[in-house]
């Protein structure tokens, strides 16, 4: 029998019954429309793939940083030219700090090699230079600690003042340099991604508003029957939200495909300059960032159109 | 349940569909609004079901002034009313079970209930094979049978047809119009706009002319059909 009118008396939708109806209508629609969803995904995917490739070597960067943070290296270089006697000074100095004892002492020739195994492609062009352009140098391994204090500080001035010392190189010096492009890389990053990942919601955005026009006539029967503007967009926001999720797994998928292809065909052939970048892939919650960074911006394109038809409409 | 106060609906300063409309239709009454085409009897079920605003005047439906109604409020009162529309509206890309089935979900009705509720309203409009076809395969008296049952199928307290027996044969028509006076007798309040005079004159209801835009004529229900009992028949 019909219900009686109950002045003021409205129902609510439950989230259950219309919310897996909000799916279906959703995942019906993109595979109806599958080539313009398409572009929509692939753009969302295009973008987090470039921002998830700088957070995977600004992650890589981090990881050598702190793997050689541990252990701050001095490096004493020695003039190209120096005799044995002044090595032999500069290693009885070295003896006679307490801090500066763990020392090595590299040869010209071990300086070399070692340059040849860290870059074995330019080990060519070593090889055809005259002479050996590496000097002798003195490798000293120094705690953290006692490299932050003044005494050290104190003893390196009076290092440097020696002769036959042509340069006295701190590891953390570079690092420190490392930690800026690192900065530079996550900014960098950061802006184009987001640039990019706007642009994609954008695309969404077009996207969602195209679909909508088609389905104009429909949303007006649906309206005429009773549908709340919550039921008749839900779908629409699922849509970008769906899109948007299936870009980030994407972009997912894609980066760590880069990755592995990088790390097996670029890594063997040099084994220093690319062997530190491709040593892990992002962890998981940065993984998980850049699925939801793809349903957020789905979201966002979607939530556009919807709100702007829905001004249109009012 | 249905009631017109001095409305007026101008579209533009030269064209007037409806002029000083004046009626009222009962709680559980049937009744038929009639007059040729063009008379107005489109804009003013469409003033029932608030898809235009009057011009000039007051609609009461069920209780409810819909000069004063909120945007937000649309929804819920559109869900009381049945509407089968003269072009059917149906959405093509929907089979006939989840062009109802949209239905039920806009009523909040739960999923595993809208099969049954679909076939029961398909059978009582003789369409219950046509569950899976979509509305391009049907014919136009099918599509029109599946555009009933969408109306019929939450028991709305008023029940609008515009033209539901259009191009059909007499036959099918009186068909038509035993499925209106069935939901009736369920209790829906039955207003069915036709330029069928013909088949109003056999059923003895009530019924109300429009011409030019203007209530020229109200013809109460004939004794010969005696009202049945808690319904309100002819004129107020």
């Amino acid at each position: 029998m019909p219900r009686d009118f109950i002045p003021g008396h409205l129902e609510p939708e439950t989230p259950a019954n219309t919310v897996s109806y909000f799916v279906r209508e959703a995942i019906r629609r993109i595979w109806i429309t599958k080539r313009t969803s398409f572009v929509s995904v692939a753009m969302i995917a295009i973008s987090l793939f470039i921002l998830g490739g700088f957070m995977l070597l600004s992650e890589n960067l981090e990881a050598a940083v702190t793997r050689w943070q541990g252990r701050s290296r001095v490096n004493v270089f020695l003039d190209t030219d120096a005799t044995p006697d002044q090595i032999r000074a500069v290693d009885a100095y070295l003896g006679s700090h307490p801090d500066l004892r763990a020392r090595r002492f590299i040869t010209r020739e071990q300086a070399m090699a070692r340059f040849k195994s860290y870059f074995a492609n330019l080990s060519g062009v070593v090889d055809q230079l005259d002479e050996n352009p590496f000097p002798p140098s003195f490798q000293i391994e120094v705690t953290p600690a006692i490299a932050q204090s003044r005494a050290f500080k104190e003893e390196m001035k009076s290092l440097r003042a020696m002769t036959a010392i042509e340069q006295v190189q701190f590891d953390w010096e570079w690092l420190t340099r490392l930690r800026r492009i690192i900065d530079v890389v996550n900014a960098v990053g950061l802006t184009a991604g987001g640039i990019l990942a706007l642009a994609a919601a954008f695309t969404i955005a077009n996207v969602i508003r195209l679909t909508m026009l088609t389905y104009r006539e429909e949303i007006e029967i649906m309206r005429l029957v009773g549908a709340t503007e919550r039921i008749i967009r839900g779908p629409f926001l699922i849509e970008g939200i769906l899109q948007g999720t299936l870009g980030g797994i994407l972009a997912v998928g894609l980066l760590f495909g880069a990755f592995e292809l990088a790390r097996h065909v670029l890594a063997p052939s040099s084994t220093m300059l690319w062997g530190f970048l491709f040593v892990s892939f992002l962890p998981l919650q940065k993984i998980a960032a850049i699925v939801v960074g793809g349903t957020v911006a789905g979201w966002f394109g979607s939530w556009l159109s919807v709100r702007e038809r829905a001004a249109e409409d009012a | 349940m249905i009631h017109f106060y001095h409305v007026t609906k101008k579209f533009d300063r030269y064209s007037t569909a409806l002029h000083d409309v004046t009626f009222h239709i009962e709680k559980g009454e049937f009744i038929f609004l009639t007059g040729p085409s063009g008379a107005g009897k489109s804009t003013l079920l469409k003033l029932i079901l608030r898809q235009m605003r009057p011009s000039e005047g007051q609609i009461v439906v069920n209780g409810r002034n819909l000069n004063a109604m909120r945007r937000s409020q649309l929804p819920y009162f559109r869900r009381e009313i049945g509407m089968v529309f003269q072009d059917f509206k149906l959405i093509e890309r929907m089979t006939v079970f989840e062009n109802l089935s949209f239905i039920l979900t806009v009523l909040n009705v739960p999923p595993k209930e809208h099969k049954r509720r679909a076939y029961q309203t398909l059978r009582a409009v003789n369409l219950h094979h046509k569950l899976n076809s979509y509305p391009l395969q049907l014919s136009g008296g099918e599509q029109q049978r599946v555009a009933i049952a969408r109306a019929l199928i939450n028991d709305p307290l008023v029940l609008i047809a515009d033209e539901p027996t259009g191009n059909l044969d007499p036959e099918l028509a009186q068909e038509i119009v035993q499925i209106f006076a069935e939901a009736n007798l369920r209790g829906s309040t039955v207003l069915l706009a036709t330029h069928d005079r013909d088949l109003v004159q056999g059923t003895g209801r009530r019924s109300i002319v429009l011409e030019h835009g203007q209530l020229t004529e109200e013809r109460p229900a004939t004794p010969a059909r005696p009202p049945r009992e808690g319904a309100v028949f002819g004129m107020r």
